[in-house]
């Protein structure tokens, strides 16, 4: 009754906008309901105990719908996943699971419903390591003398061949008085005698013999190439190891170490010491570095005095953009003898700005393009200064590509052509050579485009890593060698008409590389220190750890450090220093007479001293020489620095920042010491 | 029971007053995702999201919809080095909860009701034109199942409304693909392009580039282009039919699911991309892209009930409110231009509101009404 009252209230209440057809809708949509109560009383019954399994084995995951009294439901479908198919696969549409590699896992089954929504449940599996079966030990030289540290490298393995690194295994001696244990599997051989070293672990083991000769080491010649130097100077060591007959004895493990005094009281001495002898000091301070071998030492007593190179840096000019954000620059003299910067934009209308920069005090906008791209990422100007090319990403008909530009009259430029073929992806860097254009696609290759006639330009070649989810960033050309940035591939060199490995622009020819951990590998710069004949190339990271800000607006922050790689020897190249700028990352960066021009984004342009050998951190060396951050209350985002790129040019430094455009400044001269100005 | 009863009437009497509509756009070339409210008058931007790692780089958001539950929203960005990525976020909070690798250039997606898994398509839009996958992912450990292989460049793709089976078309091989979503295989296939004339290369239509060495000049080679060029399929929710947009001839095709055949013709405005169909089955909305309008279709009578001008040109995605009254439509733009929604009363074919957001609209998703 008092349902019918509350259903005659409603009724009248609704009675314009109710009808007999909403009603039934209404009673419809309590029936539906009703009956989804009672689905959802279905479940998926599977083991609730882990099932356990073997390497090797085969198990059939069983699973079963049930209503709410255990019955089970026929004509159900099942399907499966693993959450770790490499170490536990399972064939989706029946279940038959395998194990294939030791530890804890699951499988996902579901049951799918399209009335009431799929079933799912997990099922625990633990495959069972297979028993230890072998121990290798290596790491033992053919030579042991007495007073040597031997670190020995060891390593367990099972019976179903995977290494076991999480098993430590108990190492013995059996002459304690001629070879002694010590933790993290490191020998000391004490005298000369023989013994047994044995690493046993659940009664496997492993054992090999060492014969610890006298050490006939009675004197270590060492000597320093120079004994007074600057923070980041290289101190090349050459120790030479003595018998008592004064015999040189080739073989002698010798090991480097230093101890120091700063000069400075409040900083701790600090620097580095290679395996092979050479030394930097990061802090001015004197420094006593060691030759040892066993109980033999040398030393010498070195002064690295303080580098001393900073320089001021004034802010000469800026070409302000304050209503988009400001991507790439591009300095150049063009043909009229004058000096002209070109720069993009980013996130906007796809527009390109030209300006005279022959005073830099005075940078004056002369002309602009608009192409169809959202961004204009990459600006770039043929060695004889006529013609530009453009990269798109964000096109309204996705095409992208390029567009090539007139710029021998830098006020008046014009578009000769567009090119897109193969560059729909969206071209995120480019570069120009010898008439050719090295033009990234879709962040995966780049093209060889020959652009002799610039109103037709034609592809030639292409190159592209086979590796898996390979990516590339940016080219670089010099000397007839294209350096790409590969992310977690790292830099290639490649052939592209140096001669060096018979490459062409045509026929591109890798024959180098150096990939590392970081897999941030974003831009890469040659550089021949012509004093010490080092040849390096210097790989920038990018990297964004701090995430983007949720209103888009205020300073971003970015990380990444510079790498240094000595390419000296090609086939065996070999990191040896960083440049890092703390709470900032490294874009783009230019070389040029010793000295590198580097944007950091929030951290601005950093000018860092390259001369002489690197090895280090070339930061704390003291060899920054200068830095500017551009901050402006009227830019994109105001005060925000983010510095795009930077390059000398004629004596001045001329960067582009993404929240204000276009900026130069200029390097007072180096004033020499003990000098006096006198004036008149 | 007559609690029950109660709370389902108090639901009614919510439908019949005004409602506010929410929708989730992407902004492809702003990286952002725009939640918009449409009151039934105005339509305004609630919130935009930031989306995506690198400031300094163009990331892409392309294809978004909302879990069935309603508790998330799931984005596939295009770019990455070089895979995209799936996001999922919460209704909630609209913060990310979560995120999976899958392959080059992810776009549309959706969820299965039966299955409880994602599937989405790898569009690889700027790759070579080898056949390309549809990612199974599982949403609630975001992990990727299954990688399964359809045709060259696949792009539109929706989910049978008992989520058994997803469609999806092959942009430029011209095909139509049926995956059931329990066994996760191609179940069928179908040639879009028919007897029309077909150019292949020596290897046949779907050969790929040989990429086995590197720093090899490669000649070009001739690939098959599908004069249909469809972008975009969905189910019916009843009447057993898939409607494709031929993006290329002009069409939609409707392709009947028992007799797997193309069984009806619909000619459009240019280059028709995005396809929605009313949840009461009335109506089809399609986005003419290449003419900047919208076609608004009557499937009884099989007739376009009108074409409606967008505000701007460009006009990318198409999603249709739960109570077939609005069709929500995402306009690119060009170069600097905002990006824009559009809202269109179907049943009178008119532009009733619209509301400027990031560059490049596209992805586009109703979510809720309340």
């Amino acid at each position: 009754m008092a349902d019918s009252k509350v259903f005659a209230n409603f009724r009248t209440h609704l009675q314009p906008n109710l009808n007999m057809k909403t009603l039934k809708l209404i009673l419809l949509v309590v029936f539906l309901g009703a009956g989804s109560l009672q689905a959802q009383e279905l479940s998926i019954k599977v083991s609730t105990e882990p099932i356990t399994m073997k390497i090797g084995q085969s198990v059939q995951i069983q699973a079963m719908v049930v209503d709410a009294d255990g019955n089970k439901i026929p004509d159900r479908e099942y399907f499966f996943f693993s959450r770790n198919r490499r170490a536990l696969s399972v064939i989706d549409s029946t279940g038959m699971a395998k194990a294939i590699k030791h530890g804890e896992y699951s499988i996902v089954v579901i049951s799918p419903d399209a009335e009431n929504g799929r079933l799912r449940a997990d099922v625990d599996v633990v495959i069972e390591p297979e028993a230890l079966s072998k121990i290798e030990i290596t790491g033992i030289p053919d030579k042991v003398y007495a007073g040597v540290t031997v670190p020995l490298t060891i390593k367990v393995y099972d019976e179903a061949g995977f290494e076991r690194p999480e098993i430590s295994v108990a190492l013995t001696s059996s002459n304690e008085s001629s070879v002694a244990v010590t933790p993290f599997y490191k020998l000391i051989a004490k005298s000369k005698g023989k013994s047994i070293i044995s690493a046993s672990v659940d009664g496997v083991e492993r054992t090999v013999s060492l014969n610890v000769i006298e050490n006939p080491i009675v004197t270590i010649n060492l000597e320093s190439e120079m004994t007074e130097g600057r923070t980041g100077d290289v101190f090349l060591l050459s120790a030479i190891a003595l018998d008592k007959n004064g015999n040189e004895v080739l073989d002698a493990p010798v090991n480097y170490s230093f101890t120091g005094d700063s000069y400075d009281v409040s900083a701790a001495p600090s620097g580095l010491m290679t395996k092979d002898g050479k030394f930097v000091a990061d802090e001015p301070g004197l420094y006593v570095l060691n030759a040892t071998c066993g109980s033999v030492a040398a030393s010498v007593t070195i002064s690295a005095n303080k580098r001393n190179i900073s320089r001021k840096i004034d802010l000469i000019g800026q070409g302000s953009v304050n209503n988009k954000h400001t991507s790439d620059l591009w300095i150049w003299e063009g043909v009229d003898g004058k000096d002209y910067a070109v720069t993009g934009t980013w996130g906007a209308d796809g527009t390109a700005y030209f300006w005279d920069v022959t005073d830099p005090a005075s940078i004056s906008l002369v002309d602009s393009i608009q192409v169809d791209a959202r961004t204009v990422n990459d600006v770039k100007v043929s060695e004889d200064g006529r013609v530009c090319i453009l990269s798109r990403e964000g096109a309204s008909n996705r095409k992208n590509g390029l567009v090539i530009i007139d710029v021998s009259n830098p006020r008046d430029v014009s578009v000769i052509s567009e090119f897109s073929k193969n560059l729909t992806g969206g071209v995120h860097n480019v570069f120009i050579y010898k008439k050719h254009v090295y033009a990234l696609s879709a962040g995966r290759k780049y093209y060889s485009i020959n652009i002799e006639d610039p109103a037709n330009p034609k592809i030639v070649g292409e190159f592209e890593l086979d590796t898996p989810g390979h990516s590339i960033h940016d080219v670089w050309i010099h000397e007839g060698i294209a350096y790409s940035s590969n992310w977690s591939d790292g830099v290639q060199l490649v052939d592209v008409g140096n001669g060096i490995a018979g490459g062409t622009p045509a026929n591109p020819v890798q024959f180098a590389s150096y990939a590392y951990p970081s897999g941030s590998n974003h831009a890469a710069f040659p550089y021949k220190d012509e004093k010490t004949g080092k040849f390096y190339v210097i790989l920038g990271d990018e990297e964004f750890p701090y995430g983007l800000d949720p209103d888009g607006r205020k300073p971003g922050r970015a990380a990444g450090f510079l790498h240094i790689i000595d390419f000296t020897d090609l086939k065996n190249p070999k990191e040896v220093a960083w440049f890092e700028v703390p709470f900032a990352g490294s874009h783009n960066f230019w070389i040029e007479d010793d000295i590198l021009y580097a944007a950091f984004y929030n951290g601005g342009v950093r000018v860092v001293d390259l001369s002489g050998e690197l090895l280090g951190d070339l930061n704390r060396q003291g060899r920054e020489i200068a830095w500017i951050v551009p901050e402006d209350p009227d830019g994109y985002v105001a005060n925000a620095p983010f510095t795009w790129g930077a390059q000398p040019h004629k004596g001045h430094i001329f960067y582009s920042d993404w929240n204000s455009g276009l900026w130069s400044a200029k390097l007072k001269p180096v004033v020499p010491k003990d000098v006096k100005i006198e004036s008149k | 029971m007559r609690n029950l009863l109660i709370i389902v009437l108090i639901g009614c009497w919510h439908l019949v007053v005004s409602q506010n509509y929410y929708i989730y756009v992407t902004a492809e070339s702003e990286d952002e995702v725009a939640l918009i409210k449409f009151d039934g008058t105005n339509a305004t931007v609630q919130e935009t999201i930031q989306i995506g790692i690198w400031p300094a780089e163009i990331e892409g958001p392309h294809g978004i919809n909302v879990s069935p539950d309603g508790k998330y929203w799931y984005l596939s960005v295009a770019h990455g080095n070089p895979f995209g990525t799936l996001y999922k976020y919460s209704t909630e909070t609209n913060e990310v909860v979560d995120t999976v690798m899958l392959g080059l250039f992810p776009a549309s997606l959706q969820v299965s009701t039966a299955t409880g898994l994602l599937y989405c398509v790898n569009f690889n839009l700027h790759g070579d034109m080898v056949p390309s996958t549809v990612s199974v992912v599982d949403p609630e450990d975001m992990m990727e199942i299954k990688k399964i292989e359809t045709g060259v460049m696949p792009h539109g793709s929706r989910i049978s409304s008992d989520g058994l089976f997803h469609y999806s078309v092959g942009m430029m091989s011209g095909e139509l693909f049926e995956i059931s979503t329990s066994k996760m295989k191609v179940t069928r296939t179908l040639n879009l392009d028919e007897k029309k004339e077909m150019s292949m290369n020596s290897g046949g239509p779907m050969t790929g580039m040989d990429h086995s060495k590197m720093g090899r000049s490669k000649a070009e080679k001739k690939m098959y282009h599908s004069t249909t060029k469809p972008t975009w399929a969905i189910p019916h929710p009843t009447n057993g039919k898939v409607y494709v947009a031929g993006n290329g001839s002009d069409e939609i095709l409707e392709i009947d699911l028992e007799k797997w055949e193309i069984t009806g013709r619909l000619a459009t405005g240019k280059a028709p991309y995005n396809v929605d169909i009313s949840p009461d089955g009335r109506y089809l909305v399609a986005s003419y892209k290449g003419s900047g309008e919208t076609g608004v279709w009557d499937l009884k009578k099989g007739k376009e009930l009108g074409r409606v001008k967008n505000t701007r040109k460009v006009t990318h995605g198409v999603s249709i409110s739960s109570d077939s009254k609005y069709a929500f439509i995402s306009v690119e733009g060009i170069g600097g231009e905002p990006g824009t929604m559009d809202v269109i009363d179907i049943k009178k074919t008119t532009k009733v509101a619209f509301v400027d957001m990031g560059k490049q609209a596209g992805g586009i998703i109703f979510w809720k009404m309340e």
